[in-house]
């Protein structure tokens, strides 16, 4: 605790100096606007944490500036702090919310001001309105879902999945991609719930689950309520395989479970940085450990590699947020997690994996790899 | 289905129990200033990740045994961080209440939402955004009874909050202080007439609401984890139960907690979790409208 006390400190005479000087105009400013307090705080900290470490390890040449600005959990709150940060100095690009419903908000700004936003929220939509300012670094509900309905069909065998899954905008689209999938595959959904982020007691929906007789087990849920299902699920008996969303891959999920709860779960991911053995992965999860002290996961690891494509635009020479914007547009980045190339919509994450836990261990382990499943089955 | 509906009313209660709980709390503090603490909340958002740390951090327990195999540690820490809030609650007094006492109640209710905002964010910011879970009450697990099954967490909840209930009711019925606590709520300047100390009582009172408050988030954390805003969340509907039960009345709040939880449970199991919320709200409507007073007679006509 002592130690977080010292982090905050730092961020807070570090904030405290950004803001109360001006934006160098020699210096690229990047904010970073992203969910720290409320039921997204988990996933924001990660964001903030990712761009940060990329951004304290700008290429050299490259100068930046950066702050972060707390977003919390409505989308007013986002416009405003995209707002400051556009009177603050022009940024050449933000890191933006991972809260989809915030995205949704900020995007028509951004694109007015001309500022690409980069993000790693999930929600399909957000690539779809034709915002040519919007780079998303997490694979959207259209390539995750696909390995999510995939690996449980066709390597788990199932043929009578159930499905529990948010009630906000990211569950009802990774819902409606899950459900689609699933009957393209033959398997359609024997059963499927929606919870709301504030239900606690899960026994009720688990209790209908079990009567459709399903034969696995999908989640499409935030962190707590994907480890709320499955330690209810395993209290009353129901030891069904599971398959759940990205929250499952964060290393503060599995910790609120036992070895045994974890047994027989399951879960999609862009990147599963702990369970890489990769040396360039093992120096980013050290540094990011010694940094922040607590794990790293898929969204700090997206939004790394996310502003690290912007400060490599940068390096290339790109010096304002349109040259950003068009440089992002149109090269190839090998980023950490994956190779990273906009589709024409934004869409940058391109690949999947499957990480599962054997029971032994919190740490998963990456039993399959998708590449390049954009909606393709 | 009709196997697990045992649990569900068990779940139901034990959700209920702990509505009531913090509900008390809030009834305390109504009956004594004439205001809703509303910043409360942040008494179960504090000590949801209060106990996980006093888990992991509290030296072992020489009588207990090692920590990794302690049974009933939740025992000992549920006191220890009811000693904890109720300091809480004495500088939730001293910060939101005192300074605005002359004021209209209005402003006491946005100056507690104030100072538990700041204080919620205060403890994201100490102890991090991660969900955790709180230490069990006794022991985790479950027991059989023929084919039902049920967990011991959630017996221990209900067991746990009716015997706070029970002694808060006590407290306020049979102790000299609880007559003092009545009395300055009745008329705080005749008590201060008779040598009774309103100002103390009061942040007494505020104390024992806010203890109240985190047994409820000490009792939870086990079985539902912990999630930064979930304070707001358990709030909302102890608000509801003070609605519902009959303003002032701590038997109205307490019965209409435990009636909320197995409605939201029972309803959830029959209907969906969607459904549920809505009729939970259409019904609040409907008492305020058929019964606007509660379902118990209120003993308090103003509201806040």
């Amino acid at each position: 605790m002592i130690r977080r006390v010292a982090l905050l400190t730092v961020l807070t005479v570090h904030l405290a100096a950004v803001t109360a000087t001006t934006v160098n105009a020699k210096d690229a400013y990047i904010p970073i606007l992203v969910p720290i307090t409320g039921f997204i705080a988990l996933e924001g900290t990660a964001q903030r944490n990712g761009a940060i470490q990329a951004l304290e390890n700008a290429p050299e040449g490259v100068t930046v500036t950066y702050e972060v600005s707390d977003t919390s959990t409505s989308p007013e709150v986002a416009v405003t702090a995209l707002h400051r940060a556009l009177e603050r100095g022009k940024p050449v690009a933000a890191a933006a919310s991972i809260f989809g419903t915030q995205m949704l908000a900020m995007a028509p700004l951004a694109q007015r001001a001309g500022v690409p936003l980069i993000t790693v929220s999930g929600t399909a939509k957000l690539t779809e309105l034709g915002n040519p300012y919007i780079f998303r670094f997490f694979p959207g509900d259209g390539v995750v879902k696909v390995a999510h309905a995939r690996y449980a069909v066709e390597v788990l065998g199932a043929k009578r999945p159930a499905l529990l899954y948010q009630t906000t905008s990211y569950g009802q689209s990774g819902q409606a991609q899950l459900a689609k999938i699933l009957k393209d595959l033959g398997a359609p959904l024997v059963f499927e719930e929606a919870l709301a982020p504030s239900a606690k007691d899960m026994l009720p929906a688990l209790a209908k689950l079990r009567a459709a007789k399903p034969d696995v087990i999908l989640l499409h849920l935030h962190s707590g309520p994907t480890a709320l299902a499955i330690r209810q699920a395993r209290e009353a008996g129901i030891n069904l395989p599971v398959v759940a969303g990205s929250a499952m891959h964060q290393p503060s999920t599995a910790k609120l479970l036992s070895q045994a709860q974890l047994s027989g779960v399951c879960a999609e991911s862009a990147a599963s940085p702990i369970s890489e053995s990769d040396a360039k992965l093992v120096a980013f999860t050290r540094e990011f450990r010694t940094r922040f002290h607590t794990e790293p996961d898929a969204f700090a690891l997206a939004q790394y590699d996310g502003i690290n494509m912007v400060l490599a635009a940068l390096k290339d020479g790109a010096n304002n947020a349109e040259q950003v914007r068009n440089w992002l547009a149109s090269h190839t980045f090998e980023g950490l997690a994956m190779t990273y190339k906009s589709d024409g919509k934004g869409n940058m994450a391109h690949d999947a994996l499957i990480v599962c836990y054997d029971g032994a261990s919190l740490v998963p382990t990456i039993v399959k790899r998708y590449h390049n499943v954009d909606g393709a089955l | 289905m009709g196997a697990s509906i045992p649990q569900l009313l068990v779940n139901g209660v034990a959700l209920g129990a702990a509505y009531a709980l913090i509900a008390l709390g809030f009834v305390l503090v109504i009956n004594a200033v004439g205001v809703v603490m509303a910043g409360g909340f942040v008494a179960v958002t504090i000590t949801e990740y209060l106990t996980p740390w006093a888990n992991d951090n509290l030296p072992d327990l020489a009588f207990i045994g090692p920590r990794a195999s302690a049974v009933g540690l939740g025992l000992v820490i549920l006191p220890l961080t009811m000693v904890v809030m109720a300091v809480l609650g004495l500088l939730f007094s001293a910060l939101a209440y005192a300074p605005l006492r002359h004021r209209p109640p209005v402003s006491v209710f946005i100056s507690t939402i104030a100072v538990g905002l700041i204080l919620q964010h205060g403890a994201n910011a100490v102890f991090g955004p991660e969900p955790r879970v709180g230490p069990p009450l006794v022991v985790d697990g479950n027991f059989a009874l023929g084919p039902i099954t049920l967990s011991i967490q959630q017996l221990s909840v209900i067991f746990a909050a009716g015997c706070l209930i029970t002694g808060t009711g006590l407290l306020l019925s049979r102790s000299q202080l609880g007559r003092q606590l009545r009395a300055v709520a009745q008329d705080p300047e005749m008590a201060e007439a008779i040598g009774i100390s309103a100002g103390h009582c009061i942040a007494i009172t505020f104390a024992l609401a806010v203890a109240l408050a985190g047994s409820a988030g000490m009792l939870l954390s086990n079985q539902f984890f912990v999630a930064p805003s979930d304070g707001g969340l358990f709030m909302l509907k102890a608000y509801i139960a003070v609605t519902v039960g009959g303003w002032g009345r701590l038997d109205g709040a307490a019965f209409a907690a435990l009636l909320i939880g197995v409605f939201e449970v029972m309803m959830a199991a029959f209907v969906s979790y969607v459904m549920a919320e809505a009729l939970l709200y259409a019904g609040v409507l409907l008492v305020l409208l058929v019964r606007p007073s509660g379902l118990l007679r209120e003993t308090i006509q103003r509201r806040t």
